[in-house]
């Protein structure tokens, strides 16, 4: 009863402090999608397309159309502009396709089809392998269609459609490659990324900056008036625990609706998601509790907990993922809780995990939890009560 | 370290005592903040603990309050111990500390409602109390207000509301008079003489002689953590016999003047403080003559003269030696 009085407070000031609600409230939004948006892929790669008439001859137009497969298309118009473009990062990689590509063809004779790419070597890797499975199959039609043509004696452009519907009701086959030494599927990328990362950077800092109002109500003398009442310490820090919480959860909810409702991110399996939500919100808890314990001004803790929430954030992979990191870089990462709810959100959404793939990482969450709140409580019981 | 246990006879628990504090004993490290102190309140008695700032009022108010573990001593309230674990036995006690302790960012019925329900107040119950007391401190149209918009003297009143919500047998106020300008200082004082005539136990610390003064059925005199006396003003003043309280201002050497009215018989203190003498002496009147003869000789010029019936500052300058504002 006492610690509900306490949390009713405590909860009320929280949502009454309209600064704080921007920090809450509109900052995490808007972090979300400019991160989702920079880290981000569209589908598939920006390719360029170089083509004296790209729009001619039936086998260029093919071909381009195969491109499509790979990533949005865009028609260069001339070769200076596209590399420019590639330098910029506007684009993946600019195909070139040869002014007589149906000619030489047609001709029977073989085809280099130039590519120009830019970016990382990765991205590089990735944009060739994806230009050269579009050429093959563009070239596997191009194939059956001259097939048919010679039997038939009819032209290939006349043989060019019935190849491509057989090839639509021939059934793909693709390679899916997984990179097993950095222990990531892939990269997760876009609001499926940036969303949980800042759901964890979010949910801690601000739990942590708002340290600063149980020191300023320890300052106020409220925590010492209110243990001449019939109450104990145990009673005020439950309820200022219990306040806190509920922060954290209305703010992770929030996070998750605007996640799904604007960028429409799916959080993945919902038992899995409900349990990762409360742990890191009980992490938050624990480490706002810790720095009302320990600051002697509020002044203190909320120019540190900021600092502190950031610079976890970053070792943990909220700013960047820990794929990209040097293996050190990763390990160090994985002091702070971060590192684990980032892992925990990434087994979630990109790569359609359940409760028990992140059972790890929740024990050491629920580790961080423990071992915050249960200091913090010692420390401020003290300070209440001395 | 007083390991006495036994309650003072003049302390027995008698049924109209609400607060027997005996023998309290407190220090910080080697810091002795509060020592032997002894006293008892009665319902409807208005009790004040009257000294200079650290003379140890505040420890001592902490001490009866369970805040504070006490090195030494006892205290009973409402017939019940009270210590830092004594809970229930808390929600006798009103207490108002010297901070203003509550929360700016909400308003004074939410504060109220706070500090209600710590003391088990709820529902109905806890309306009406809210409602009584903003219209006992005079804050009924602000209720709604967030309490940084009031002015000092209002955040005075709530902070003393705060602590009347659940009628408490004693009431606690720790110096509620500071920072108040004299408008509001009077309010408080005319509310807290309300609290005495409705029956309750009131436990007062200031270190203004003229609250103490007015305000007090008994007064108790602490300085450096010892009540070196107690009794009402009548009690005390009585202390100091015959005597009469000298103020003089004068120019010149008054540390000289002063060395010789000490030597002078019947003048039991001399004391220089902003260009005057004080002067605590037997049948003052009688001695006047020899004093400003002894100023003439001196050769310092007696600008005034005053004689005053001794009261509370009088009396702390005889028991302590100093005076009780610097
Ligand atoms: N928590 C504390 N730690 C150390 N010394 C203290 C503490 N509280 C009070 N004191 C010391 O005890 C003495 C009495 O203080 P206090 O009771 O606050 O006096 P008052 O209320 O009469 O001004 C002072 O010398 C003060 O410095
Ligand atoms: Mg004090």
């Amino acid at each position: 009863m006492t610690a509900l009085a306490v949390a009713a407070a405590s909860l009320r000031r929280m949502l009454r402090d309209r600064t704080a609600l921007f920090f809450v409230v509109l900052l995490p939004v808007l972090v979300i999608a400019i991160i989702g948006t920079v880290v981000h892929n569209p589908g598939g790669f920006r390719i360029g397309v170089l083509a004296g008439q790209a729009a001619g001859p039936a086998l260029a137009t093919s071909l381009v159309d195969d491109l499509g497969a790979a990533g949005p298309v865009e028609f260069q118009t001339d070769e200076q502009a596209a590399r420019t473009a590639l330098r910029r990062g506007e684009l993946d990689a600019v195909v070139l396709v040869p002014v007589d590509l149906e000619a030489t063809l047609l001709r029977g004779d073989d085809v280099v089809i130039p590519v120009l790419a830019g970016g990382a070597e990765s991205t590089q890797s990735a944009v060739r392998s994806a230009v050269s499975a579009a050429v093959a199959r563009h070239a596997e039609r191009v194939q059956a269609a001259a097939f048919a043509a010679r039997r038939t004696n009819s032209s290939v452009a006349e043989q060019l459609p019935r190849a491509t519907a057989l090839q639509r009701v021939t059934p793909r086959i693709s390679v899916s490659t997984e990179n097993v030494a950095s222990g990531s599927d892939y990269l997760p990328l876009g609001f499926g990324y940036s969303a949980p990362t800042m759901l964890v950077l979010f949910v801690f800092i601000n739990a942590l900056a708002g340290g600063a109002t149980v020191v300023q109500t320890r300052q106020l003398g409220i925590y010492s008036r209110a243990l001449a009442a019939p109450v104990r310490a145990r009673d005020l820090v439950f309820g200022e625990t219990l306040s806190y919480l509920t922060f954290a959860l209305l703010q992770s909810a929030l996070i998750i609706g605007t996640g799904s409702l604007l960028f429409g991110v799916s959080w993945g399996n919902l038992p899995a998601a409900i349990a990762l939500v409360v742990t890191w919100a009980l992490v938050g808890t624990g480490a706002g509790m810790l720095s009302g314990a320990v600051f002697k001004t509020p002044d203190q803790a909320s120019a540190i907990g900021p600092v502190v929430g950031i610079a976890f954030a970053m070792l943990g992979g909220c700013m960047w993922p820990l794929e990209i990191v040097p293996e050190t870089v990763r390990t160090v990462g994985h002091a702070t809780p971060h590192a684990w709810a980032v892992d925990a959100w990434i087994t979630l959404l990109s790569r359609a995990g359940g409760l028990a793939d992140i059972a790890t990482d929740l024990a050491v969450l629920a580790g961080f939890a423990a071992g915050m709140l249960g200091l913090a409580a010692v420390l401020l019981r003290r300070r209440l009560s001395s | 370290m007083h390991s006495v246990e036994t309650v003072p006879a003049h302390l027995e628990q008698t049924s109209a005592q609400v607060l027997i504090a005996s023998r309290l004993a407190k220090r910080f490290g080697d810091r002795v903040a509060v020592d032997d102190v002894s006293f008892a309140v009665a319902a409807g008695e208005t009790y004040g603990l009257l000294g200079p700032n650290g003379a140890g009022k505040t420890t001592t108010i902490r001490l009866i309050c369970g805040l504070l573990r006490a090195d030494a001593g006892q205290i009973l309230i409402a017939g019940q111990p009270i210590s830092t674990t004594a809970t229930p036995a808390k929600k006798s006690i009103g207490y108002v500390p010297q901070e203003i302790a509550l929360y700016p960012d909400l308003t004074a019925r939410e504060n109220l409602r706070f500090f209600g329900r710590l003391y088990g107040l709820h529902g109905k119950a806890l309306n009406h109390r809210v409602g009584k007391v903003l219209d006992l401190i005079g804050l009924s149209e602000r209720g709604r207000d967030r309490v940084e918009s009031f002015s000092g003297g209002m955040k005075r009143r709530l902070n003393i509301g705060a602590g009347l919500l659940h009628e408490p047998t004693l009431l606690v106020l720790d110096e509620p008079t500071v920072g108040v300008d004299p408008q509001s200082r009077h309010a408080v004082m005319e509310s807290v003489r309300s609290f005495g005539a409705a029956g309750m136990a009131v436990l007062y610390t200031t270190h203004y002689m003229e609250e103490a003064e007015r305000l007090c059925d008994r007064v108790g005199i602490i300085d450096h953590g010892r009540l070196v006396a107690e009794g009402t003003r009548r009690e005390l003043v009585a202390q100091l016999g015959e005597h009469d309280h000298i103020q003089l201002t004068a120019t010149g050497d008054l540390a000289a003047l002063a060395d010789r009215c000490r030597g002078l018989e019947g003048i039991d203190r001399a004391d220089v403080k902003d260009g005057q003498i004080q002067l605590l002496a037997t049948e003052g009147r009688r001695l006047l003559p020899a004093v400003l003869e002894a100023a003439e000789r001196i050769g310092t010029t007696v600008r005034s003269v005053e004689v005053a019936e001794p009261d509370l500052e009088a009396v702390f300058l005889h028991l302590t030696g100093t005076a009780l504002r610097e």
